[in-house]
């Protein structure tokens, strides 16, 4: 490879003909630029430190490994972004390659080689490196031009920076600063990269008389192309070396100001990103944080009460807009978009905890002023985990959101129409306003007795909750699922009145203390109770059940009702379903798909019924909630605005030939029907439970015992 | 400066419910207690008083009650009332408004307040006699029905305002100390938490008997006697619809059916 030469003179010149001066210059400049962002550095995590210390990264080295896993291979930058993912594959790969390129100039010229006389940077190991620095500011340059060409001629509407939760008057509406900060980014990076080529060939086009140099070019295909060129238009080695020296320093400074602005700028998401990933808790989207109910306070009302986790979170936001597109809230037109949460927060936090000492008295985080998050902003929220599930870089954007409510409603800052709801639940364990006593009483209207869990063994254990109990619309559904699990032969059986909602919502409407108290009354109850797993058709129970209940030492086998049916389905339990002839939709439940993965059975259970399923735009992990989630459901929603449910009724109205819009939670049901009537769209499709679908496969008999017999009550003095 | 609200646990029914086996009321199972609805509006008030004027005013609430009585009294509390009064007798099982009235006055008399806020009526039996009660007992003032109050802590007279029927409005001003009986919608109350009524245990609770108010049993003796409470017959309601013809047929028929012909 190298035959003519001894390989110590294959090497690449650094300092050749610099004065001592301009030498003692660029140390002074270099070590200055690391000073500066060492400061920064130090400042940043000065900053975080003013959260709560909340143990996030420890183990330190399994999340680490997970971590850089996940920066390694890109996966959660590639989602829903193929073309932006893979370009910042680009630039990451080749800026990281020049990254530790240049390292290892500095270790061989100013540490082992000073130091221990060792040098290794020349011969056949300096030609690989040139080429590989060659293909990396390819990669890098590469990526940076889709980008530009990405905000600059496809702006994409999620990297537009408009705001739901601010009027252009708001003195904090204006975003234009992380606009032009984003557009240098890509420009600095872009000259750097640009200049370290010129840099590269103008040295070819001086050093053309030495062998060891010019006969080694092509090591440096994009540099030797360049210089040739270069001596074409006829550049000769005496200007070359003059033009270096521009073109050295303009390349050196530009990269050292770079380095030094990290930590103040955008590109500090480098170091941000990584720290918030390696926090990630992968059950966020699916457990709300654990609060000491008889601690002084509860929920996140100041700054100051967020965790330095969070703080790294918002910090690492890139803008990239995933959330944002994804929050329901936001498409429906109301004042919230997880994003500029986010941002709020970050600003907030750079605003009052990068200084030198903490500001005077408690830094209010929930208000109308600048950078607060408003009230009406975290009560649009639906809990529905698509921000937590799809945000690249592992922000928790809905836990913020809880525990914000938290203190929400621990200083009665909400609607007043949710108070009958809260009383309701802390009284009969229900948010219908019901009586305990009628919580089982959509069983009368079934021809057998379902058993009573509370007395006798049972293998099934089914939580109904509270919807399935008390709507009158999916009472219907539940009187059907009780007569499938009895075609079956399931021996089953439920609490009776003695049920009480499992708590989702009002763990997610920030009621912490009636959650906790809820949690605690019903895992007492399921104890005392003999039964194999619990069974319920509502995502809602079945993710807090599963998830929630083992904190409080509530550890069931929990299924939901489509993964059942799928499996009895299977084993034959309940005979082969009918063809039926429709055209269907699956409407994944928040709480069943992307927040616990559940996306196969209930499509399974449409396959064995042999229905036309067109699967909705968005789906699976992806699928855009109802609106119910998160106690909104309690919340009736301004008329002006289009409901989450409207705008996904006219989604699935989009299929053509559509038959059915099959749901599989009650809470959906009751919302998408609404939304079906709200959009016009009544008389085109349907919207049944998966249940009742597979009743009508299964030629159970739709109508049972009267009705209006059964809900004859008795009479009620006036 | 001291404001005295008196609260009372209520009842609500399910819509199917039995009755005792005496006959004189429903059975307690089917049978569920809360805070007074209208109480949430006379403790609310005391407490905007109490902010308004920067904390110096203790709000006192006080219930008479068995100890299941113990969950409204610290609903009040958790809402940010100072402490609490608990006053039962197994002879109190039946009393009535003056009856509570006498024991209320005495606790006026232990207690000393500026003001005493009850709710307009209970929202179980709605008699709405208590706060009369215990003015007349006491010889204080009392407006009833009070659907907005301008009082400022230690002032010796309040001017407020009265809803009256028909719609009309009264304004009046009021001697203090006074009893006031508060009706909905003078504000907006606020909510408990859960976590804060399990908090408001902390709160400090007088529990008092009738001896502690110098009362014994024939002192708090109801002046009424409950004999019977039923659930009448519910009538019949039905939508005739058809021709002329048919109504008319269908009409003749009830009316034999009902003739028993
Ligand atoms: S949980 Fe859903 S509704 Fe709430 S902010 Fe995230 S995406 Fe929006
Ligand atoms: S919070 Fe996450 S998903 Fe949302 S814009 Fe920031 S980085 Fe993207």
């Amino acid at each position: 490879m190298i035959p003519d030469h001894d390989p110590q003179d294959i090497t690449r010149v650094l300092f050749d003909n610099f004065p001592l001066w301009m030498l003692t210059t660029f140390y002074v400049v270099a070590i200055g630029a690391i000073g500066v962002f060492l400061y920064g550095v130090w400042a940043q995590i000065r900053k975080y430190r003013r959260g709560m210390r909340a143990g996030a990264w420890s183990p330190f080295w399994p999340r680490f490994r997970t971590m850089f896993a996940r920066v390694l291979d890109h996966k959660t930058i590639k989602r829903r972004a193929r073309g932006a993912g893979a370009a910042h594959m680009f630039i990451f790969y080749g800026f990281t390659v020049l990254f530790i390129g240049t390292s290892i100039i500095t270790l061989d010229h100013d540490i082992t080689g000073p130091i221990t006389g060792l040098h290794f940077w020349h011969g056949a190991f300096y030609l690989f490196f040139s080429l590989a620095m060659d293909l990396a500011g390819l990669s890098l340059l590469g990526g940076l031009l889709y980008m530009m060409y990405r905000r600059g001629w496809l702006k994409p509407p999620r990297l537009n920076y408009h705001r739901p939760d601010r009027s252009p008057e708001d003195p904090d509406y204006d975003r234009s600063d992380y606009r032009r900060e984003d557009w240098a980014f890509l420009w600095a990076l872009i000259l750097i990269g640009m200049t370290g080529y010129l840099v590269e060939s103008v040295r070819l086009v001086w050093l053309q008389n030495d062998p060891a140099v010019w006969n080694y070019r092509w090591w440096s295909p994009v540099g030797a192309s360049l210089a040739q060129l270069m001596k074409g238009f006829g550049m000769t080695p005496e200007g070359a070396a003059n033009f270096r020296m521009v073109l050295w320093w303009t390349h050196g400074i530009l990269a050292l100001t770079f380095i030094a602005l990290v930590p103040y700028t955008k590109v500090k998401h480098i170091f941000t990103a990584m720290g918030s990933l390696m926090a990630r808790d992968p059950e966020a989207k699916r457990r709300m944080p654990m609060a000491d109910v008889e601690a002084e306070k509860i929920g996140f009302s100041l700054l100051t009460d967020f965790s330095d986790k969070y703080l790294v979170n918002v910090d690492a936001c890139t803008k990239c807009g995933r959330c944002h597109e994804a929050c329901p809230a936001n498409a429906s037109g109301y004042p919230l978009s997880p994003r500029d949460l986010v941002l709020s927060l970050r600003e907030l936090a750079n605003d009052k905890l990068s200084h030198a000492s903490m500001p005077e008295g408690p830094i209010e985080v929930i208000g109308t002023e600048v950078n607060m998050i408003r009230p009406e902003t975290l009560w649009s929220c639906r809990t529905c985990a698509a921000c937590v599930e799809i945000c690249p870089v592992g922000i928790e954007h809905l836990p913020m959101i809880v525990q914000m409510r938290r203190a929400l409603i621990e200083d009665g800052n909400f609607d007043t129409i949710l108070q009958p709801t809260l009383k309701s639940l802390q009284k009969s364990g229900n948010s219908l306003g019901e009586n305990k006593r009628k919580r089982p009483r959509w069983t009368q209207k079934l021809d057998f007795e379902i058993t009573d869990a509370r007395t006798e063994p049972v293998d099934v254990l089914w939580y109904v909750g509270d919807y399935a109990s008390f709507d009158p619309r999916s009472q219907k559904v539940t009187i059907t699922f009780a007569r499938i699990l009895k075609a079956a032969g399931i021996n089953f059986g439920i609490l009776y009145e003695d049920e009480q909602t499992a708590g989702n919502d009002v763990r997610r409407i920030g009621e912490e203390g009636l959650f906790q108290s809820l949690a605690e009354a019903n895992i007492e109850l399921l104890n005392s109770c003999q039964f194999k797993t619990i069974v319920t058709t509502d995502p809602h129970t079945f993710n807090t059940i599963r998830n929630e209940y083992p904190e409080f030492g509530g550890n069931y086998e929990i299924e939901h009702a489509s993964s059942m049916l799928e499996r009895l389905i299977r084993e034959g339990k309940i005979p082969q379903p009918a063809n039926l002839d429709y055209r269907v939709t699956f409407h994944d439940p928040c709480h069943l798909g992307r927040i616990n993965d559940c996306t196969e059975a209930p499509r399974q259970v449409l396959q064995s019924m042999g229905v036309d399923l067109v699967e909705l735009g968005r789906s699976r992990d992806n699928s855009f909630c109802c609106g119910a989630g998160g106690g909104r459901i309690w919340l009736p929603d301004p008329p002006e605005l289009k409901k989450p449910a409207e705008l996904r009724a006219a989604e699935a109205a989009e299929i053509p030939g559509l038959d059915v819009l099959v749901v599989n939670c009650p809470k959906c049901l009751n919302m998408l029907e609404d939304g079906v009537k709200g959009t016009g769209n009544e008389g085109n499709f349907r919207v049944l439970e998966l249940t009742e679908l597979l009743a009508e496969a299964m030629g159970l008999d739709a109508k049972p015992k009267d009705e209006d017999e059964a809900s004859e009550t008795a009479a009620v003095p006036a | 400066m001291k404001i005295l609200v008196p609260v009372k646990q209520i009842a609500s029914l399910d819509d199917q419910f039995e009755m005792r086996d005496d006959g004189r009321d429903v059975d307690e199972d089917y049978l569920e207690k809360d805070l007074n609805e209208f109480d949430h509006f006379s403790v609310e008030e005391a407490l905007l008083i109490k902010e308004a004027a920067g904390d110096e005013v203790e709000v006192v609430v006080a219930i008479v009650g068995d100890d299941d009585a113990d969950d409204a009294l610290r609903t009040a509390l958790a809402k940010g009332a100072d402490r609490g009064i608990r006053v039962w007798d197994d002879a109190l099982a039946n009393a009535d408004g003056t009856s509570i009235a006498r024991i209320l006055a005495k606790l006026v008399e232990r207690e000393k307040p500026d003001m005493v806020f009850t709710g307009a009526q209970s929202s179980d039996f709605g008699s709405a006699t208590t706060g009369m009660a215990l003015a007349g007992l006491l010889g204080w003032p009392h407006a009833a029905v009070v659907s907005n109050l301008e009082y400022k802590p230690g002032a010796s007279s309040a001017t407020l305002r009265r809803e009256l029927e028909g719609g009309l409005e009264e304004v009046m001003t009021i001697k203090c100390p006074a009893v006031l009986s508060i009706q909905l919608g003078i504000n907006q109350p606020r909510y408990a938490s859960l976590r804060g009524i399990k908090q408001a245990k902390q709160k400090p609770v007088d529990e008092l008997s009738l001896d502690d108010l110098g009362l014994d049993a024939s002192d708090v003796a109801p002046a009424f006697n409950v004999r019977k409470m039923y659930a009448p017959q519910r009538g019949k309601a039905e939508l005739i619809t058809g021709s002329a013809a048919e109504q008319a047929a269908r009409l003749a028929q009830i009316i034999k059916e009902i003739r028993g012909m």
